[in-house]
């Protein structure tokens, strides 16, 4: 109940438009380019399918806050939240999404800065980590 | 036997004495070419193609009519209208390319008072359309916003760059929180 207040109370102090549901800011903030079943344009866009396998590598975690899409956003920490945690659901892995703990405003606000400089390097380092095998997260 | 010979002989010339071929063969020609071209006449297709899509607007009205620029989805758009460029509001002109990789955002629909999320897809691969050009940019942003400007082409993730013109799809209801209205 605490930190269901506290979301709300981030919502509002960010003032983000705010519409109700995550899927809806998914849709606008992120589908345009990620498309309706998060796909992408091979060469163009990243596929968000199988996002949530990033969570089982060290870095995976904040890499995903922090890619341009997400930390440039328009959207309050309390919302970035809400849509990743939805996206993970709903792009999966299951079993990676489920293992993990959801992320929450604050994990948001810390990981969100500072932004990346090369994201393509980054994502680079974590899929060659994930080819390796399940590491230890710290 | 005999009489019923004679007799469908008697009607016979009954009937050629009261047709012609050449008669026959006129009206025939007229039932083949007339059928032939009755779909080419201007018949209120148009009109029928205006009929009220459930959930839209009078068509009779600007909010309604997809070919002006007062359309309820057009409410962010910055292009050409395909429905004015061979295409209509939701599918681009032959030719073209429809663009996966697209601009979103929200217009209100007058007739149910509710917020749409509406996808602008350009139309890719032919010369720019140049009819009805329609620029209104509710929720436009500058162009360091990237995902949120509408002045870029949109044209990625099509064989062609080249922009035509652009289209306005729903792709959700968009219902705002509790605390929208108080900002």
């Amino acid at each position: 109940m605490k930190r269901a207040l506290l979301l709300v109370v981030a919502a509002l102090l960010a003032g983000s438009p705010g519409w109700a549901s995550a899927p809806i800011d998914y849709m606008l903030q992120c589908q345009g380019c990620h498309l309706a079943d998060g796909r992408g344009a091979p060469g163009k866009v990243p596929s968000l399918l199988g996002m949530a396998r990033f969570l089982t590598v060290p870095g995976g975690r904040a890499f995903l806050v922090r890619v341009p899409g997400a930390f440039q956003s328009s959207l309050s920490d309390a919302k970035l939240a809400a849509v990743l945690n939805w996206m993970l659901a709903h792009f999966g892995p299951a079993e990676s999404a489920a293992k993990q703990p959801p992320y929450t405003a604050e994990e948001v606000t810390k990981l969100r800065r500072p932004p990346l400089v090369d994201v393509a390097a980054e994502r680079a380092r974590l899929l060659e980590a994930l080819e390796k095998g399940p590491a230890p997260l710290h | 036997m005999k009489s019923m010979d004679g007799w469908i002989g008697a009607i016979a010339r009954a009937v050629a004495r009261r047709t012609s071929r050449r008669g026959f063969l006129a009206s025939v020609g007229a039932l083949l070419v007339g059928g032939a071209a009755a779909p080419l006449l201007p018949v209120s297709r148009a009109a029928a193609e205006r009929a009220r899509a459930a959930g839209e607007p009078d068509p009779a009205t600007p909010a309604g009519d997809p070919d002006a620029c007062e359309y309820w989805r057009y409410c962010a758009i910055d292009g050409f209208l395909a429905s004015c460029c061979g295409g209509s509001h939701t599918s681009c002109p032959p030719g073209t390319q429809m663009s996966p990789i697209t601009w979103l955002g929200t217009c209100r629909n007058p007739q149910d008072g509710k917020e749409y999320v509406i996808s602008y897809n350009d139309c890719c691969g032919k010369d720019v359309c140049g009819n009805c050009f329609c620029n209104r940019n509710e929720g436009d942003k500058p162009v360091y916003y990237t995902h949120k400007n509408n002045d870029i082409d949109w044209c990625m993730g099509t064989e062609s760059v080249v922009y035509n013109s652009t289209v306005a799809l729903v792709v959700g209801v968009a219902t705002p929180s509790e605390h929208a209205g108080k900002k």
